[in-house]
C-alpha cells in the first residue's frame, strides 16, 4: 500500500515536496497543513483529493498518516517537531533545511528524535548530488593523497534589496540560517568536525541579519579550509556551491553541475565529470534530481540519510560562527 | 522534422554544463549582440525562436522590431511564466506576498483592469483563472513588440507548472489552459515537461487528447534530464503515433555531446518534429543551424506542421 503522507506548510518547499512524494510509485500526499486561508483555497482549485487543514494537530489526528514532511519557517520546525512526536511517535518526520532556529532548539529535536520510533531527516539534499557523491568518493579513497587545504563558496542572487519575510529577522533568517546550511553540512560530511572556527560577518542589502560570511574552518589532523557564504551576488541565476581540495597528490573542483580531478604526475591529465555524465534520471523530476532522491530515501528508511543528530552538527557550527 | 528553434538559455543565463559559462556569456552578450544572434540563427535554418517570458527576450524582440530584423518570417513559441523569478520572489516575500507583486508585475493597463472587472480576488484565489489572465496580459504585450516577420505559433507553460500539475493530476489546469490558449489566441497550446512519459500516460488516462499539441522536452543521446529513462521516454515517444509535434530539447545535453551526436539520435527517432537548440553568438549560431537545418524537411512519420 502506498505510504500516506502529510505536508505542513505550502510555501514553494511544501509544493515541491508535495509534488515529488505524490508522484513517486509507492506514495502519495492525503494531507495538507496550511495556516494562510487563501493558499488553502487557491491549493484546493488544483490539488484534488488531498484534505487540507489550518491546524497540525488536528491533520495529525484525524489522518492516517505513514509520514509528516516539515516545510515551515525556520523557527516552526523544532516546535512542530515536538508536536508530532507527543501525538504520534511513530510518524516518519521530514523537516526542511536547517533542522533549527538555533543549537538549543537542534540539541531539543534530538531529544525527542530519541523517542521515536518512525524515520527522521533534515532536507539535505546536496549529499544526493551524483557530483558530491562521486566527491567524496574520491576524497575516501585517498585519491588526492593527504589533504594540505580547501576552498570554497556558496552563492546566490536570492537578496539583492531588503526583504519582508521571515529570512529577514534576526533569530529565524540571515544567510547562515538560509543558505549556509547546505555548504556546511556539505563539510561537515565531507571533513568532520572542524577544530577551531574564526569567522567575520557583514551586511550588504539587510539591516538586520548577516548578508556574506566568511569562515576559516581547522581541522585537528591540520588541514584548514575557507568558506564564503553571500546570498546578494549578481548574476547567480540558481544559487551556486563549489569546494575545491588541494591534497598532496592531486586536486579536485566539485560544484553543482561539474566535478574535475587533477592529479599530479598524470601530464596535466583531468577527469570530468558533467551531469550528462553521470546517471540524473529519476522517476519524477521536479527541480533537481537530487530532491527526487532525498525523497526517495526518506520515504524508504534509507539510512545513510542526515538525520536530526548530523543536523544538529550544521546548527552547532553556525553557533560556533556565529559566536 | 519540421521546425528548428533557436532557444534563449544563452540569453537568461541558463547552462546545464556550468553556471560560470553561462555568467561569462551573459556578460559577453549585450541585447543588440543577443538578437544578432537571434537573427543569425533565423537566417541559417531556424525557423522559429522560442523563448520564457523574461525582460531580456522582450529586448530582444524589441530591437528586432526596430531594426526591421530578421528580413525572413519565423515562429515565436513564447514560455509563461519565468518561473525562477518567481522563486525568488517567494523567498523575498513570502507565499502570501508573491501574488501581490505578481499582480502589480503585470503592470496594468486599461484593458487588463476590464479582464479584471469580476473582482480581483476572484483571479487571484483561483490558480487556474489567475494563469489564463497573466497569459493574456503578457502575450499582448509580446504582440505588441514582436518583429513584422514573427508569428505567434504556439504559448507554451513552463515546465515547472506543467510536472506540477502533473504531479497532483491537475486535469481542469490541462483542459482550461488548453481551451483558453486555443480560443484566445487561436494558436496551438504547448507544455515544456521534463517528465515526458508521465506526460504521455496522463493524457491517455485521463482521455486528453495530445492531437495539435507542442511539447517541448529533453531528447537525447546521453538521457541527460530524460525521466524516468531514456528508454521510457523512447517507448512514449513511439506510442503517440501521429498525436501531439514533440520538440526535442536538450539535445546537445548542455553542450556534452557533439553535433554529429545530437543529429544522429534525432535521426533515429520516430515522431520528433522539432528540435530546439540554445547558441551563444553569431558564429555558434551559424555553425549549428547550419548542421541542424539539413534535418528540417526530410521525410518521417510525423508531417504535421505546427
Amino acid at each position: 500500500m502506498a505510504k500516506r503522507v502529510g505536508i505542513i506548510g505550502l510555501g514553494k518547499m511544501g509544493i515541491l515536496h508535495a509534488g515529488i512524494v505524490n508522484s513517486l510509485p509507492d506514495s502519495e500526499v492525503t494531507a495538507i497543513c496550511e495556516k494562510e486561508r487563501f493558499l488553502i483555497r487557491s491549493a484546493k482549485a488544483i490539488i484534488p483529493n488531498v484534505n487540507f487543514y489550518t491546524d497540525h494537530s488536528r491533520m495529525i489526528a484525524k489522518e492516517d498518516l505513514d509520514a509528516i514532511f516539515v516545510t515551515t519557517p525556520i523557527h516552526t520546525h523544532v516546535p512542530l517537531v515536538i508536536d508530532i512526536a507527543t501525538t504520534n511517535p511513530s510518524l516518519s518526520i521530514f523537516v526542511e533545511k536547517p533542522l533549527a532556529s538555533s543549537k538549543d532548539l537542534a540539541n531539543k529535536a534530538c531529544r525527542v528524535a530519541k523517542k521515536l520510533t518512525g524515520t527522521h531527516m533534515v532536507g539535505f539534499q546536496k549529499r544526493f548530488s551524483p557530483i558530491f557523491l562521486k566527491m567524496k568518493e574520491t576524497l575516501e579513497k585517498g585519491d588526492l593523497g593527504q589533504i594540505m587545504f580547501f576552498k570554497a563558496y556558496s552563492f546566490s542572487s536570492d537578496v539583492l534589496r531588503e526583504g519582508s519575510a521571515w529570512r529577514f529577522k534576526p533569530g529565524t533568517g540571515g544567510v547562515l540560517l538560509d543558505l549556509a546550511p547546505h555548504v556546511l553540512d556539505l563539510m561537515l560530511w565531507l571533513f568532520g568536525e572542524p577544530e577551531r572556527v574564526h569567522s567575520v560577518t557583514s551586511h550588504i542589502y539587510s539591516s538586520r541579519v548577516e548578508d556574506y560570511v566568511h569562515t576559516i574552518l581547522s581541522y585537528k589532523t591540520g588541514f584548514k579550509g575557507h568558506v564564503d557564504i553571500c546570498w546578494s551576488m549578481s548574476k547567480f541565476r540558481l544559487p551556486e556551491i563549489c569546494i575545491e581540495v588541494f591534497g598532496k597528490d592531486g586536486s579536485l573542483v566539485a560544484s553543482d553541475d561539474y566535478l574535475k580531478i587533477s592529479k599530479y604526475g598524470s601530464n596535466g591529465a583531468e577527469q570530468v565529470y558533467y551531469k550528462p555524465s553521470l546517471q540524473t534520471s529519476v522517476p519524477f523530476l521536479l527541480a533537481e534530481p537530487e530532491f527526487t532522491k532525498e525523497d526517495e530515501a526518506f520515504l524508504c528508511h534509507n539510512k545513510n540519510t542526515p538525520d536530526f543528530f548530523e543536523a544538529a552538527r550544521v546548527n552547532m557550527l553556525i553557533h560556533r560562527i556565529l559566536s | 522534422m519540421r521546425s528548428l528553434l533557436i532557444g534563449d538559455n544563452s540569453f537568461i543565463g541558463v547552462s546545464h554544463l556550468a553556471q560560470s559559462k553561462a555568467r561569462e556569456t551573459m556578460s559577453r552578450l549585450n541585447i543588440p549582440a543577443m538578437a544578432n544572434v537571434v537573427e543569425e540563427a533565423i537566417q541559417n535554418g531556424a525557423s522559429g525562436f522560442s523563448f520564457s517570458i523574461h525582460p531580456t527576450n522582450q529586448k530582444i524582440l524589441q530591437r528586432l522590431h526596430e531594426e526591421n530584423l530578421p528580413k525572413r518570417s519565423f515562429d515565436i513559441y513564447p514560455i509563461l511564466p519565468y518561473a525562477e523569478g518567481y522563486v525568488r520572489l517567494a523567498n523575498e516575500v513570502g507565499m502570501g506576498g508573491i501574488i501581490k507583486h505578481f499582480m502589480s508585475d503585470l503592470s496594468l493597463t486599461s484593458k487588463t483592469k476590464t479582464l479584471l472587472k469580476g473582482g480581483i480576488s476572484a483571479v487571484t484565489l483561483d490558480p487556474v483563472k489567475l494563469l489564463k489572465f497573466y497569459t493574456e496580459v503578457e502575450i499582448e504585450r509580446y504582440l505588441r513588440i514582436k518583429p513584422k516577420t514573427a508569428t505567434l505559433r504556439s504559448i507554451l507553460l513552463h515546465e515547472v507548472v506543467t510536472d506540477l500539475a502533473l504531479a497532483f493530476s491537475s486535469r481542469t489546469l490541462f483542459i482550461e489552459y488548453d481551451k483558453h490558449i486555443r480560443k484566445k489566441f487561436h494558436v496551438t497550446p504547448g507544455y515544456v515537461t521534463r517528465n515526458f512519459a508521465r506526460f504521455v500516460q496522463f493524457f491517455h488516462e485521463s482521455n486528453m487528447s495530445l492531437k495539435d499539441t507542442v511539447i517541448m522536452t529533453p531528447f537525447n543521446k546521453a538521457g541527460f534530464q530524460m525521466n524516468p529513462s531514456r528508454e521510457k521516454c523512447e517507448a512514449a515517444l513511439s506510442s503517440i503515433n501521429h498525436e501531439g509535434n514533440v520538440i526535442a530539447m536538450s539535445v546537445l545535453a548542455g553542450g556534452y555531446l557533439t553535433l554529429d551526436e545530437a543529429r544522429d539520435y534525432l535521426q533515429s527517432l520516430r515522431n520528433i518534429s522539432g528540435a530546439i537548440v540554445g547558441v551563444s553568438s553569431k558564429q555558434h549560431a551559424q555553425t549549428t543551424f547550419r548542421a541542424f537545418s539539413k534535418l528540417l524537411n526530410q521525410d518521417d512519420d510525423c508531417q504535421q506542421h505546427i
